[in-house]
């Protein structure tokens, strides 16, 4: 059996071997190396370029078909509208407002998420790294919640948060009044906000706890031989020691705080009003959710998101680099 | 200045005791080397003392205080670590400022005092540099200044040149020496170089498996090691054993018999020894040389190294013995020859190891070669 | 799925040999209409050897949302139950031609088929065969409105009469909600009329935005805030997200709730003898009394190569002893109007779905012609989604009502730009 298998095996690199000799042979070893990538370019052409080209074609287009040819070309239209702001800093003054609450939500929630994220990952990370009890269970706590899906994450908050909750029936139990949580518009982005940090923080935790141990025990040795008190060791030695780690964690938290979706959808639906609808559920709204479709709009939108993402990603480049660097 | 005093200190990981009730006295000034072999708890021992582990059983004293439930900061100690354990993303300047500034030294004394260490390390152009843009003696130096600057009562040093190559090993071990020197402050320092404790000790601890073995000054661990395990840790290359029976004693020292009945004589005080008893006879590779009425042995090797040359030999026992002879030899590989083995030379060890006392010391008795 | 893959290789391999026409039909059912169908369609298969009709069943968002894009690239099957006539008008077959008796059918389905004459469909075209026409209106938990003591409005009580009534039936039983209305348009849009709405102007063309919408929609706001209407339903979600208040009713947590006739099925089914409930009818307005008609139903795909097949079975799910016999089993209001003048013998239904049933199916000949328009408007998905997105920015007090009906004028007409 094994024989057959190795023969087969080894016939099909046989088969190859004399075309492949001839192609090299024609095309120079240099050329030859294209052979070898085209099959990934295509894939990737085919998956990943053709379908941005496509959505810079759809962003100049209006209509709510969705055959390139049936569509009308109208140039930055688009665009002028997501654009047409009386002020950016007051929604209420853009064309397109609910545009404008989603990027003003987006940069809200990415600010407080991807803030108060790193803050209690660091802390978290601190406690983890330190010689306390049930060390592995405390680490397992943390990352439980980034192996379930988002949807799960978020069906368990809004049985939790919901009007007949169990937050409700705690508070209710403890005899202090009960709120609606996820109907009031502040309290209902606290809770979005909480959640993704809640979903998405053992990941961090994790990368952040990596950059404490690859701190070399010895330093922290030397630093208790010069007396150095515990503040001034996490000021002077600790934190700057992982400050490319913290780089990393945060362009890459940034990223994902700015393309959160999922989760969100699912406990608010951007709800109440567009109090907690951000960017993508936007483009997801206009695009796919509200009829007509406004497949256009919805390119221009992400577009434009698309090159905030390419300005972040950028940063993460180069902060990953710097770490390679400093590492 | 500080002397430091061990009193029955153990040191226990979980149910595993690994420094087993060492009591030990490092007087103001001395410069005390513990050496062993590996895992035998040199470090274990330093950093105790340095308050970077906590201490199972004893009382550690400095200074005449005791200091077990101290902090490290709180000890008045200096530790070089053999990694170094720099702070790599601080310049040199700031490396030595560090432990300073935890204390709130004045910035004036604070520059004064780096300034100085850096002169006397030769630092000084380096002040600006990061650690990774050092080499490996300097990082050392640095390590030394950081160390230097803060004016401990006692410096620390746990294998601090063995990341370094042999020429670099030799030219730091002479700049710590000359540092003890000029600052005199008491120095433990760890190492698993007998080397380097020969030549930088005023006194050495030679550990085994968490135990002091022997403590003194390194010329008598060389002339009177108490036992085959120090007898065979101090000194290169390492010294010769070969075992043997008492066939009788008298003033002058023992009489003893090879296995082949070979008669040889060691000029200890073989008083606790009686007729029949198996011992081994010690011999250091450097106290043998050829003799034409001498031992009789196969030369299996030999090395000329043009000064010296080793020989590597072979009883009729089969016991291999190494000599070390100055200048060159005629000897060749697979010949015949004849080896002094002289009573004022030898050692004797009991079969439990350890040594009889020596009644002569060849090595004091002028030119050892005939 | 894999049936229809078995069956489709099976056509093909047949496809040669015979004149084998496989007719494609993809469903959705919210009881169990493709299964009835199914069974019917047996008999049609009987009469006309040689054609196979494959049923696929589907969800109901798969009908929302692939099936356009399928039809869009020139794909899918060659028959389906949809219930956006307005949004898929240019892909429906028109079987007019092709039928033996289209006047039959104008007859009887005069009203529904007007719903997917729009755009560049023949005014007088046959699209659509209507099997499940409904009609919304309110639902009262009668077992309530007696532990409270509180009579309940009678047949052409009004909207203020309802919410009076509700509030002290909530406040007396100690549940949570007094009204609820689903979070669509479509819902909001039958008040709207009632209290004197347009929603057309003269060329046809929706939203206006008059005062008689705008006094609705004061009302509907004015509710949330002194929680006469449910919040959770209509601020719980964002956008144009659908969301529904069936839960709370079967849970008898909701005095009254504004929903539609499709619900009759799932409350006989879940609410059992839990307690009593009663559908109210249209409820009326200052101006109408008026509710939204709507349906499924049955649609030739013009994309298909067997057009002829296709109105064969088309001119088959019209007849009157088919609809008659399918409705029985799958209890929905007929939109043929023969059976609604004589009634189905609908099989194995309690006493309360029948008189729901019989109360719903009383409604649909007061509907305003609005209703009517507007069900049969091109772009009333336009209208269902930004209703709710931009009302409930002003019941959350993100916009003031004005400007929140500003926008939502502005919305529509964006959307129907967009689209033409
Ligand atoms: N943290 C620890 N836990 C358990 N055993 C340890 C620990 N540290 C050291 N040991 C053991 O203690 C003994 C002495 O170690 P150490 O002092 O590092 O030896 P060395 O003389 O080579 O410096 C060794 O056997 C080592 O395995
Ligand atoms: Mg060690």
């Amino acid at each position: 059996m094994a024989a057959i298998v190795r023969a087969l095996y080894e016939g099909a690199f046989n088969l190859f071997e004399k075309p492949m000799q001839m192609l090299q042979y024609s095309l120079g070893a240099h050329r030859m190396a294209w052979v070898f990538l085209l099959p990934n370019l295509l894939i990737f052409g085919l998956f990943t370029y053709l379908p941005i080209l496509l959505n810079v074609w759809y962003a100049g287009t209006s209509g709510d078909r969705i055959l390139l040819g049936e569509r009308d070309w109208t140039g930055a239209a688009n665009f002028a509208t997501l654009l047409d702001c009386g002020s950016y800093l007051d929604p209420n003054t853009c064309r397109r407002d609910l545009f404008w609450r989603a990027v003003h939500n987006t940069g809200w929630f990415v600010v407080l998420q991807v803030g108060f994220m790193i803050l209690l990952s660091l802390i978290a990370a601190l406690i983890l790294n330190r010689n306390i009890p049930l060390k592995g269970f405390f680490r397992a706590v943390f990352f439980y919640p980034v192996l379930l899906s988002p949807v799960v994450v978020a069906l368990i908050w809004k049985w939790i948060l919901q009007r007949n909750g169990v937050l409700n029936a705690g508070l209710d139990w403890a005899g202090m009044p009960t709120v609606n949580w996820l109907l009031d518009p502040s309290w209902a982005f606290f809770w979005i906000v909480f959640v993704s940090i809640w979903a998405n923080m053992g990941f961090y935790v994790l990368i952040l706890l990596a950059g404490l141990q690859s701190i070399p025990s010895d330093v922290y040795e030397a630093a208790e031989m010069d007396g150095t008190p515990a503040w001034r060791s996490l000021l002077r030695i600790t934190l700057p020691l992982l400050t490319p780690t913290l780089l990393v964690v945060m362009v890459l938290s940034l990223i994902r705080a700015v393309q959160a979706f999922d989760e969100i959808y699912v406990l608010t639906g951007g709800g109440p009003g567009s109090a907690t609808t951000l960017l993508i559920q936007y483009i997801y709204d206009v695009g796919f959710a509200t009829r007509p479709r406004q497949f256009g709009l919805a390119a221009a939108a992400s577009l434009l998101m698309a090159g905030v993402l390419l300005v972040l990603t950028l940063l993460q480049l180069a902060a990953t680099r710097k770490r390679a660097e400093d590492g | 200045m500080a002397e430091v005093e061990l009193r029955g200190i153990v040191k226990e990981y979980g149910a595993v005791r690994v420094v087993h009730g060492v009591d030990l006295t490092i007087e103001d000034g001395t410069f005390c080397v513990f050496v062993g072999p590996s895992g035998c708890g040199k470090s274990t021992l330093l950093r105790m003392i340095a308050g970077l582990e906590d201490i199972s059983g004893g009382d550690l004293l400095i200074g005449g205080e005791r200091v077990n439930d101290q902090r490290a900061a709180e000890r008045g100690l200096a530790m070089v670590f053999q990694t170094y354990a720099l702070y790599p993303h601080m310049s040199v300047r700031q490396n030595l400022a560090f432990g300073l500034e935890n204390i709130r030294m004045p910035k004036s004394e604070i520059a004064a005092r780096v300034d100085e260490a850096a002169r006397m390390l030769k630092l000084e152009p380096y002040l600006d540099r990061k650690p990774r843009a050092l080499s490996g003696g300097q990082r050392q130096r640095v390590a030394i200044g950081r160390a230097v600057v803060r004016e401990p009562k006692v410096f620390l040093f746990d294998e601090p040149l063995s990341n370094l190559d042999a020429e670099l090993r030799v030219s730091m071990r002479g700049e710590i020496a000359a540092l003890h020197r000029r600052v005199g402050n008491t120095m433990i320092y760890v190492t698993h170089d007998q080397v380097e404790a020969m030549t930088m000790a005023d006194k050495i601890v030679v550990l085994r498996d968490g135990r002091i073995e022997q403590a003194g000054a390194p010329i008598d661990l060389y002339n009177r090691p108490v036992n085959t395990f120090v007898a065979g840790f101090i000194g290169s290359p390492r010294m010769n054993f070969l075992p043997c029976k008492v066939t009788g004693h008298d003033a002058d020292g023992l009489t003893l018999q090879d296995a082949q009945g070979r008669p040889l004589r060691a000029a200890v005080d073989g008083r606790t020894v009686g007729e029949g008893d198996t011992v081994e006879l010690g011999i250091r590779p450097e106290h043998m040389h050829p003799d034409p009425e001498g031992y009789p042995v196969q030369v299996e090797n030999v090395e000329q190294l043009g000064g010296e040359s080793y020989l590597y030999v072979r009883t009729e026992t089969g016991v291999a013995l190494t000599a070390h002879l100055s200048g060159q030899t005629g000897l060749a590989r697979g010949g015949r020859a004849f080896l002094a083995i002289r009573p004022e030379f030898a050692h004797v060890f009991r079969k439990d190891g350890t040594a009889l006392p020596r009644l002569r010391l060849g090595e004091l008795e002028g030119d050892t070669r005939t | 799925m894999r049936k229809t893959l078995a069956v489709s290789a099976l056509a093909l391999m047949a496809a040669g040999a015979t004149q084998a026409q496989e007719l494609r039909f993809m469903c959705y059912q919210d009881g169990a209409e493709c299964d009835a169908w199914a069974e019917a369609f047996q008999s049609f298969e009987a009469e006309n050897p040689g054609t196979t009709v494959v049923v696929d069943v589907v969800p109901y968002q798969a009908i929302i949302e692939s099936l356009p894009i399928q039809l869009e690239v020139g794909e899918g099957p060659d028959l389906a139950r949809i219930t956006d006539y307005g949004g898929l008008a240019r892909f429906l077959l028109d079987v007019r031609p092709m039928v033996s008796d289209p006047d039959l059918i104008e007859a009887r389905y005069g009203p529904s088929l007007a719903w997917a004459r729009v755009g560049d469909n023949a005014p007088d075209g046959i699209y659509n065969i209507v099997d499940q026409l409904t009609a919304t209106g309110g639902f009262a938990n009668a077992t309530l409105f007696e532990q409270a003591g509180v009579e309940m409005p009678g047949p052409g009580a009004s909207w203020a009469d309802w919410a009076e009534a509700s509030r002290a039936v909530r406040d007396a039983t100690g549940v949570d909600f007094a009204m609820a209305i689903d979070r669509t348009g479509h819902r909001f849009a039958a008040p709207a009329m009632s209290f004197g709405a347009a929603l057309f102007n003269d060329e046809g063309e929706a939203l206006v935005i008059d005062d008689g919408f705008r006094s609705f929609s004061e009302q509907f706001v004015a509710w949330h805030e002194d929680g006469t209407l449910a919040r959770d339903v209509w601020a719980g979600a964002g956008g144009g997200t659908y969301q529904d208040a069936a839960g709370e009713f079967i849970n008898a947590n909701l005095v009254m709730y504004y929903s539609g006739s499709w619900q009759i099925g799932r409350f006989g089914r879940d609410i059992g003898d839990a307690f009593d409930w009663v559908a109210t009818g249209a409820v009326c307005g200052p101006a109408a009394c008026t509710g939204m008609p709507g349906g499924a139903g049955i649609v030739g795909l013009n994309r298909t190569e067997h057009p002829e097949a296709v109105a064969k079975l088309m001119e088959f799910v019209a007849r009157d002893d088919i609809q008659a016999q399918v409705l029985a089993q799958t209890r929905n209001l007929p939109a043929n109007a023969e059976l609604q003048a004589n009634g189905i013998a609908y099989q194995d239904v309690t006493p309360e779905v029948a008189a729901a049933l019989t109360a719903f199916a009383a409604s649909v000949p007061d509907f305003s012609d609005t209703a009517y328009a507007l069900q049969g408007y091109q772009f009333n998905r336009a209208v269902y989604t930004n209703i709710p997105a931009r009302l409930t920015q002003a019941i959350v007090g993100e916009l003031s009502l004005d400007d929140a009906l500003a926008r939502l004028e502005q919305d529509v007409a964006d959307a129907i730009a967009e689209a033409r």
